[in-house]
């Protein structure tokens, strides 16, 4: 019980941190921030359940007014604005990774690589256009064209949500609670 | 650590989140039923005066919280010239008179006073997670951030001290690995202390 | 029978490795002190006894109750732990001293109510509402102990408390400390630091080394340490 509160507090505070570190130039110059990590990373390292339990902790003190979103956004604004698909999307995602990564019985690499990639990108970009199309007033293809440019960073990010996963396997395999 | 409550103390600071919460429910829906540009306008003009209540240097605050919607307007404004749509400027106005709205309950209500609102509305989950550790839970996660991002820092200290590189993703390894290490040590200071129910 | 600390043939086995083997003590002195190097297994006992880890074999009673009675063991044990940064749980001060009393059962107002007095007490009134992320390593680490101390348990386990404070500090704390009415169980790599102890226990490897009156097993350790540190300086850190 405490574990499980613990786990889910501490990567909770994980997503914030990775959309407050610093942009990072992943390969070539495109800046991304790591926050969509995060979230992969709940699903894959601690499962289904724990993982969307702890977006919607981070979600729940960013809407109630911590600038925890990259880019030090926060506050119930968030819910008004075109991005709201990507909250929503935010917990599914992870729940997504999270079920994949536990019932797919590849390599934990490519389990965790597929399941980030499914709920992270696929899931999530699906939700988070549905958002912006309804909020901007936009046919379906027309918002897509808006989230294409980050499917690169997006991409990259799923790999290496795989391989942290895949390396916390080999580290601290007692430690995997996607895979406990 | 930084909320985004302004510290500029205005009237509204002094209502209660839950009417606060409500009304700005009600006025979010009523927003999107309004399709006029006329009633819009008006809606606009009415946050607007909202927010100018709150003084200058409060009105500059909630302007750059608007900051990020800067893209969205460009791109919807460019999009609708190119058609020649009127229909752009309901989007765009719409847009920017929800946020803002929504953004002046933020910037007037106390962090600790939306989180009790917020707990009230969770306790028809109580069966899934207690309010005690809700409450606990997000105590630790504000305990937990600063701590965190000094770690990041450090990692990324320590890495230049010894590579001439940036070190890029390399710290997304030790910075998850660090987070499940203080998940235990968590647990073990909660059960130190009673544990959890 | 139901007052100290026992131990029946305890082993504990962490990772597939034999940390502690087959310890058999009975612990009723008022000063303790735990004395061996580094990865000897000074921690792994003592959170043997708060019932944070669970014994691979064997049977602890604290006052007569297992560790594992959380409700019970709570007025009777608290611990510090090695690294503050382990043992604190909340943003400020003031949350982080009223957890403990709500835990047994306080009241909100209550507790920081106590914690507000306790503050006041030590000079530091002004602590309620700081960060606990912003307080200097020796500070976190006093507010560890007064956390601690605020639930008065009957035995207190310490391990390593003067790691890491200045020489004014640390001899405030020993100060401190002495004039506690509870049982201390001080862990500590520095003999000094436990030379008024009724009884000393050195761990080395996992075992009892010796066990006795700190002037009979102080000197020894030392010289042990002496003659370990000539012989292979180098291997100290090996394992
Ligand atoms: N969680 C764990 N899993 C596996 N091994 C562990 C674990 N915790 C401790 N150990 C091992 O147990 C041994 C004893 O560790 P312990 O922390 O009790 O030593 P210590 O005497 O407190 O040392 P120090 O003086 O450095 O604090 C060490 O060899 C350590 O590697
Ligand atoms: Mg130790």
């Amino acid at each position: 019980m405490e574990k499980n509160l613990a786990h889910i507090a501490l990567f909770a505070a994980l997503i914030a941190v990775l959309g407050l570190v610093p942009k990072i130039d992943l390969a070539s110059g495109v800046p991304i921030t790591a926050q969509s990590l995060g979230i992969m990373l709940c699903g894959t390292v601690l499962g289904a359940k724990r993982g969307a339990l702890a977006v919607l902790l981070f979600l729940t003190l960013t809407l109630a007014g911590l600038p925890l979103l990259s880019g030090g956004r926060g506050g119930l604004g968030l819910l008004a604005s075109p991005t709201v698909g990507y909250i929503i999307g935010f917990p599914m995602a992870a729940f997504t990774a999270g079920l994949i990564t536990t019932h797919l019985k590849t390599g934990i690499g490519y389990a965790a690589t597929i399941g980030a990639a499914l709920g992270g990108i696929l899931l999530l970009n699906a939700v988070g256009v549905l958002g912006m199309s309804v909020m901007l007033d936009k046919s379906l293809p027309e918002a897509a064209l808006l989230a294409a440019p980050f499917l690169v960073g997006d991409s990259i990010k799923a790999v290496l949500a795989g391989a942290i996963t895949q390396a916390i396997a080999k580290m601290r395999p007692e430690a995997l609670l996607s895979r406990a | 650590m930084l909320t985004l409550t302004s510290p500029i103390d205005t009237w509204a600071h002094r209502l209660p989140a839950g009417p606060k919460l409500a009304s700005l429910c009600g006025f979010t829906m009523l927003l999107f039923a309004l399709n006029a540009p006329a009633s819009l306008t008006l809606a606009a003009v009415f946050t607007t005066a909202l927010i100018a209540s709150g003084g200058h240097s409060f009105a500059g605050q909630s302007a750059l919280m608007l900051r990020p919607l800067l893209p969205f307007v460009l791109i919807v404004a460019l999009w609708h010239l190119i058609l020649r749509d009127p229909s752009g400027i309901t989007i765009i106005l719409r847009m920017i008179t929800a946020v803002a709205a929504a953004n002046f309950v933020t910037m007037t209500t106390r962090l600790s006073d939306m989180i009790s609102v917020l707990q009230r509305f969770a306790r028809p989950l109580a069966r899934l997670i207690s309010p005690r550790s809700l409450a606990l839970a997000i105590a630790l996660t504000i305990r937990f951030v600063p701590t965190m991002l000094a770690r990041a820092q450090s990692l990324g200290e320590s890495w230049r001290a010894r590579s001439p590189s940036r070190p890029r993703w390399r710290i997304f390894l030790p910075l998850t690995l660090a987070a499940l290490d203080d998940a235990d040590h968590v647990a073990e200071a909660l059960r130190a202390r009673g544990g959890t129910d | 029978m139901s007052n100290g600390i026992t131990l029946d043939k305890t082993s504990v086995t962490l990772a597939g490795r034999v940390i502690l083997s087959d310890l058999s003590l009975r612990l009723t002195e008022a000063r303790i002190g735990i004395i061996g190097r580094n990865g000897s297994g000074k921690t792994t006992l003592l959170r043997l006894i708060a019932g944070l880890i669970p014994a691979t074999s064997g049977r602890i009673t604290i006052d007569g109750f297992a560790p594992t009675d959380r409700k019970a063991i709570l007025p009777r044990l608290g611990i510090l732990f090695q690294n503050p940064d382990h043992q604190i749980l909340f943003p400020t001060v003031g949350e982080e001293l009223a957890f403990g009393l709500r835990q047994m059962g306080q009241s909100q107002t209550q507790a920081e109510a106590a914690a507000r007095d306790l503050l006041a007490a030590e000079g530091r009134r002004h602590w309620f509402d700081a960060n606990t992320h912003s307080l200097s390593q020796g500070q976190r680490h006093y507010l560890c102990l007064l956390s601690v101390l605020l639930m008065a348990p009957r035995t207190i386990l310490l391990d390593e408390p003067f790691a890491g404070l200045d020489l004014p500090t640390q001899a405030r704390l020993a100060r401190r400390l002495s004039a506690l009415p509870q049982r201390l169980i001080t862990i500590s790599h520095d003999p000094a630091a436990v030379a008024q102890c009724d009884r000393i226990l050195w761990l080395e490897s996992g075992r009892i080394q010796a066990d006795g009156p700190a002037a009979e097993i102080l000197p020894a350790f030392t010289t042990a340490m002496a003659q370990i540190g000539e012989r292979d300086a180098d291997t100290d850190l090996a394992d």
